[in-house]
Formats: C-alpha cells, sequence, structure tokens
C-alpha cells in the first residue's frame, strides 16, 4: 500500500519540479507559489508513505537502498521547507526540487518489498542513527547546492558580467548566510549520527571503532565540516572557500553513502 | 470624429524648442481652456521635458491644426508658422498608435522608462479635471493605459535598470540582499557622487559616512544628507566599518590602494566590500577586485553593463511594438464596429418606415381586408425589405471599412446619421 503513496508523492513531486523549473524560465511568482503548494502536498504524501510503510514493517523504514534515498529525499524537502521559511530563495528550489525527484526516481529502481529485518538491526539505536545521520546528510545535500549556486553569482559579480540566471538567484549575502546555517545544523546531527552509530556498534559488533570503511569515511566527512566550522569562526573564512569546502565535504558525504557500499563494502553492508 | 496629436518630441525639437514649449502645469489648464473656447472641446495636453503634444478630437482637422499652432505660438511666443520645422501631426490610426507608444516608453527618449505613463496619466486627468475629454478622447486614453500595462506585463522592457547608479544598486543588492543595515562610504563630494548617494539613501541604507580631501566639503554633504563627515585620512579604518564604498574624487592617483584593503579584508573577517569607482581617472586600484569578498566595478563597467541592458531593451521593444499592432487592429475594429451597429439599425429602421407607409397607402386604397389577408401582405413586405436588406448588412458585417460605410450611409440617404455615444453599448463590446 505505502508504495502506491510513495508513487503518488512522487508524481506531485514531479508536477512541482515541473513549476519550479517554468519559474526559473518565466519568472512569475505565481508560478512559484503553485509549485510551492504542490511541494507542500508531495511532501504530505511521502510523510504519509513513510509512516505507513514504517507500520506495515514495524520498523524504521531505513534499512535498504530503496527506503534509504526515499527518506533521504523527505529530509532534503524538510529542510528546504525550513530554509524557505527563513528566507527567501525561490530560485533554490528550481535545482533542489529536480535532484529531489532524481533521487526518488531512483529509488523506485530498487527493490522495494518489506523484507523481515535482519537480526542486527533490531535495536532502539536504529531509528536515532539513520534519522540523525539522515538529517544531517540532507542539510549538507542542501548547502551543497546554495554553494553551487553561491560560485555560479559570485563569479558572475566578479566577472562583470550578470547572466539572466544570476540575475535571478538569491543575493551573494543571503547564500552565505544560508550556507552557514546548513554547516551549523548540519554539523551536529552529523556527529550525533556518528557517536550514535558508534555507541550501537558497540552493542551490536562489540566494538565502539573498528575502522569499518563507512565509519573511516563518516569520520572524513566529519573531518572536512569540522574543519570548515573552525576556519569560518576562527579565521573568518567566508563565501567563496565555504562553498568550496562544502562541495568537498559533498563528494565526502557522496562516497560515504554509496561508494563505500558499491565499492568496499565492509560490516555496514546492508547501506 | 478624428483622433489627432499634434506636438514634438526630442527627436524632432532641439532641447532650447523643447524648453519654450514646455507647458508647465500652471500653464495647462489656462491653455485647455482656451482650446475649449476655440471650439476643440476634446483636448489632453502632454508635456514632459522631451515632449509637448496636444491630443484632440475634432470634425475639421485643419482648422483645428490652425487654432492650435495659434494658441500655442501666443503662450510660447513663437510664430505659428515657424513651429511647422519642429512639430509633427497624426491622425486616426497613427495617432492611436503614437499614444500608445508614448505611453509605453516606446518613443522616450530612454527606451522603456516608465515616468511616461504616469505623465500621461497626469495629462489625461487635468484633461478629464476640466472636462475637456469626450467619449472619443476618454476611450482612447483608457485603450492606451490598457496597451501600457499589458506591455509592461508581458515584456522585459523595464526589467533591466539603464542608469549607472541603478545599476550600481542592483549590484549592491545582488551582494547584500537588502540594503537597510548597510553603511556606504562615500569618499569625495563631486555631482555625480552626491547624485548617487540620493539614490542609495532612497534604498534605506542605514547609515552614510562621507570623506573628503577637503574636510569641510564633507561636513557640508554630511549636512545635506544626514550622514557623518571624517577626515581624508581615516579611510583605512572607515573601510573597516562600512559594507560600500562609493568614489569620485579629482585625484590623479587612485587612492585607496590593494595592500590597505588586503590589511582591511583581515579586520573585516572577510566581510564583502563593494567598491564603487565613478570618478575618472580611477579611484580605486582595478586589481583589489582580485581579493576574495572584494568587488570592484568602476564607471566603465558599470556603462558596459547598462549597455547590455540596453540591447536588452531593444530586443523587449521589438515585441512591444507588436503588441502595438496588435492593439491596434483590435481597436480599429472595435471603432468601426461602434459605427456599423447604429448604421444597420438606421437602414432597418428607414427600411420599415418606407414599408409602413407604403403599407398603409397599399391598405387605404383595398375595401375590406380581412385579418387573415392583411397577415399576409404584412409577411410578404417584410420578407421583400429583409431579402432586399440582407446583402447590404451583411457587407456591412463582413467588410466595414470606412469607405463601405460612407457609400451605404450615401446609398440608403442617412446624410443626417449621427453616431452613436453609448458608453454602455461599448463596454459590452470591449469585454467580449
Amino acid at each position: 500500500m505505502s508504495i502506491y503513496i510513495f508513487y503518488l508523492s512522487l508524481s506531485i513531486y514531479l508536477l512541482s519540479t515541473v513549476f519550479y523549473l517554468l519559474y526559473l524560465i518565466l519568472y512569475k511568482k505565481i508560478i512559484e507559489q503553485i509549485g510551492y503548494y504542490t511541494l507542500l502536498s508531495g511532501f504530505i504524501a511521502h510523510l504519509f508513505s513513510t509512516l505507513l510503510r514504517y507500520m506495515e514493517a514495524g520498523y524504521t523504514p531505513i534499512t535498504n537502498f530503496h527506503e534509504a534515498l526515499s527518506f533521504f529525499a523527505l529530509c532534503i524537502v524538510c529542510v528546504f521547507i525550513y530554509i524557505k521559511k527563513k528566507y527567501r530563495i525561490d530560485t533554490i528550489g528550481s535545482i533542489i526540487l529536480p535532484s529531489i525527484s532524481l533521487l526518488l526516481i531512483w529509488a523506485s529502481f530498487y527493490p522495494s518489498d518489506i523484507k523481515p529485518l535482519p537480526p542486527v538491526l533490531k535495536s532502539y539505536w536504529l531509528p536515532i542513527h539513520t534519522i540523525f545521520s539522515f538529517l544531517g546528510n540532507a542539510i549538507f545535500f542542501t548547502g551543497f547546492f546554495i554553494s553551487i549556486v553561491y560560485l555560479i553569482t559570485e563569479r558572475s559579480i566578479k566577472k562583470k558580467k550578470l547572466s539572466a540566471l544570476s540575475r535571478r538567484f538569491p543575493s551573494l549575502e543571503t547564500l552565505d548566510a544560508i550556507n552557514y546555517r546548513c554547516i551549523a545544523y548540519g554539523f551536529p546531527f552529523l556527529t550525533i549520527g556518528i557517536i550514535s552509530g558508534s555507541i550501537w556498534a558497540g552493542f551490536a559488533w562489540g566494538s565502539y571503532w573498528s575502522w569499518d570503511p563507512k565509519e573511516t569515511w563518516s569520520l572524513i566527512t566529519w573531518i572536512v565540516y569540522a574543519i570548515l566550522i573552525h576556519n569560518r569562526l576562527a579565521i573568518g573564512w567566508r563565501g567563496k572557500k565555504t562553498a568550496y569546502m562544502m562541495i568537498i565535504g559533498f563528494f565526502s558525504i557522496l562516497f560515504t553513502f554509496f561508494g563505500v557500499n558499491l565499492l568496499l563494502g565492509g560490516l555496514h553492508a546492508y547501506l | 470624429m478624428i483622433i489627432g496629436v499634434f506636438g514634438l518630441n526630442h527627436t524632432t525639437a532641439p532641447v532650447e524648442i523643447r524648453e519654450t514649449l514646455y507647458l508647465s502645469e500652471s500653464i495647462t489648464p489656462i491653455l485647455i481652456e482656451e482650446l475649449k473656447k476655440h471650439g476643440i472641446s476634446e483636448n489632453a495636453i502632454l508635456s514632459t521635458c522631451n515632449r509637448t503634444e496636444i491630443y484632440f478630437a475634432t470634425e475639421d482637422m485643419e482648422e483645428t491644426i490652425y487654432t492650435i499652432k495659434k494658441i500655442l505660438g501666443k503662450h510660447c511666443n513663437i510664430q505659428p508658422e515657424w513651429l511647422s520645422n519642429y512639430t509633427y501631426c497624426f491622425t486616426g490610426e497613427d495617432a492611436y498608435r503614437h499614444l500608445f507608444l508614448v505611453a509605453s516608453g516606446l518613443d522616450s527618449m530612454v527606451i522603456g522608462e516608465p515616468q511616461i505613463l504616469g505623465q500621461v496619466k497626469d495629462a489625461y486627468r487635468t484633461a478629464t479635471f476640466h472636462n475637456a475629454t469626450g467619449f472619443f478622447l476618454n476611450k482612447v486614453f483608457h485603450k492606451t493605459f490598457n496597451v501600457a500595462k499589458r506591455i509592461r506585463r508581458e515584456t522585459k522592457i523595464g526589467y533591466n535598470p539603464l542608469s549607472i547608479t541603478s545599476v550600481a544598486i542592483e549590484l549592491s543588492k545582488k551582494i547584500f540582499g537588502e540594503l537597510e543595515h548597510k553603511r556606504i562610504l562615500v569618499v569625495g563630494t563631486g555631482e555625480m557622487c552626491t547624485i548617487a548617494l540620493k539614490y542609495f539613501k532612497k534604498e534605506g541604507v542605514k547609515e552614510i559616512l562621507i570623506t573628503n580631501r577637503t574636510f569641510h566639503n564633507a561636513q557640508k554633504l554630511a549636512e545635506e544628507v544626514i550622514g557623518t563627515a571624517y577626515p581624508f585620512r581615516d579611510i583605512p579604518e572607515l573601510l573597516t566599518a562600512v559594507d560600500m564604498v562609493l568614489t569620485s574624487t579629482g585625484s590623479e592617483q587612485p587612492i585607496i590602494n590593494k595592500e590597505t584593503v588586503t590589511g582591511v579584508m583581515k579586520k573585516r573577517k572577510n566581510k564583502p566590500l563593494f567598491f564603487i569607482d565613478i570618478a575618472v581617472p580611477r579611484d580605486v586600484d582595478p586589481f583589489i577586485n582580485d581579493i576574495e569578498n572584494v568587488y570592484l566595478y568602476n564607471i566603465d563597467d558599470l556603462m558596459s553593463l547598462s549597455q547590455i541592458h540596453r540591447a536588452d531593451r531593444m530586443t523587449e521593444s521589438r515585441k512591444a511594438h507588436a503588441i502595438v499592432d496588435e492593439e491596434i487592429n483590435k481597436f480599429i475594429q472595435w471603432l468601426q464596429h461602434l459605427d456599423m451597429g447604429p448604421l444597420i439599425t438606421d437602414i432597418f429602421l428607414k427600411a420599415e418606415e418606407i414599408r409602413e407607409k407604403e403599407l398603409q397607402k397599399a391598405l387605404s386604397r383595398l375595401n375590406t381586408v380581412d385579418d387573415e389577408t392583411l397577415k399576409i401582405i404584412n409577411l410578404l413586405t417584410k420578407n421583400i425589405v429583409n431579402k432586399l436588406l440582407h446583402p447590404h448588412v451583411s457587407l456591412i458585417k463582413k467588410n466595414g471599412t470606412p469607405q463601405v460605410l460612407e457609400m451605404m450611409k450615401k446609398l440608403f440617404k442617412l446624410e443626417g446619421f449621427e453616431e452613436n455615444d453609448d458608453e454602455e453599448k461599448l463596454d459590452s463590446w470591449d469585454k467580449g
């Protein structure tokens, strides 16, 4: 049942994506508003499908690629709605929305049937560890796009050629402020995600830290963002440097999330 | 009734002539009344620094133009004949087109500038206030406002700023977002600086800091725009406290160099700094644009952006012209229908009148007519009339050019035919 609602939410997101792309071209406020309300309804459907899946499965549905991608997209939508409430960043939606749709389309390629939970994952730590890690990563994911937009806009101002595109993006200061917020919120989530994972590992595998590839790579990600925070606060890193660092951090997340599973394997093999 | 426009603009008359013919707000009412007194009951006067135009509705074109020239000449102390060298006169379709173009800023010196619509509206308001507009002028002006609005809505004609100052403000907003919490430092107190500063003030900048080599001038400007004056040597410290820097001094050497700014950026913790250098020769070392989070635009950069915007406007103006053409066609069609409706009615009335008269004649000759026969005769005459009129009416409806209408009037001897001034009818057509 939940899978049908999942497809429903995917189609609503696609519709919203169309509106947001149209908005970027036509730049009419009303289109953005329609897109946003479409997104909200898609979000409600998506949230509902996730909750339904939770009830059908009896465990937190973040245990395989399909569930993980879907939940990741859900977190990104959450983050986007939150940022949109705080700042005027309409055109960012035109970049975030396609990525959300793509994530969900990707998710739909993976088997979505509900299987009994492997014994090793039967734990209260499952929701804590996954939800915090995913929220943290979703915030950084958004920060990645904000950074790209920042770099495009910054470049066009520096080069003294304001393109139609950069004209429609938010101001540098707004983008930088959002970027900073992404780090300030994302980092604690990621930290809690890693610590809770480590505690769980202590119970499940008998050792808090066993230098498993997943652990190692999430530590590397953590260090990247830690350096970023330190430099921002201590030496006043702003703008371009922060944006580049966010992009590096994002690739590190990508590798932790997909690369490790697909290339390296290890203890954390289920996801 | 013909609508016409008589006037001059920046393309037909040099600035001296435009100045002499400029009609201020206090003069226009007097002129309107005078034109009315001379039989031009519908007139509206539009006078800006780039144009002086009189719109009117008249039956006798030549007479009207002559009167206008005479009155204008008298008011501005110019020989009426001499005026003809600088003026233009459009009537009918050309006049509507001209007004549409003027109101949407397509005839302006700076294409797409938005003020002109307000000026046209004011001109119209003044005219209505003095009861100088009738049915035709009202219709044309209302249509004009619709067209101008449509052009604003559907093209980007007024989208990108053109003046150097507005380009600078747009860039500041692109960097800082809203300017309300931002501080600006002004180096130099030249005229350019003062003008630009006023625009920034309008954007609501939080604080204005002013410095100048001659401290006294800085103080004077500071008083004028409500800012604070600082000594010239304080520049490095001032740079740490502000977000935007506007420079325009007469200095031969750059007064702000890369080393200073590099040092300043460390103290600022890399908070963005935007230099707007409108001085020639330049006041700010061009290489500071290479420093991170520092943005420098000099007068050439601002100019070239404004040039690009100008080119954009040209493409947009083509779209706008297409809209004007479309609306002109609609308007002309509408005007024709306006003529047509009453004409058709009149033709039928005339025919009915004849039929009735002839019917009565025939009936009086017949002694006894029963109801059945009367009915048949009635129907017969009606059918004959309708069948005879049908081709004419359908010709009017299909091809209602002024010539055809004129021909019909002659054909049915409707010379005394009067145009119908029923506003409601028009409006219902307009909506359709």
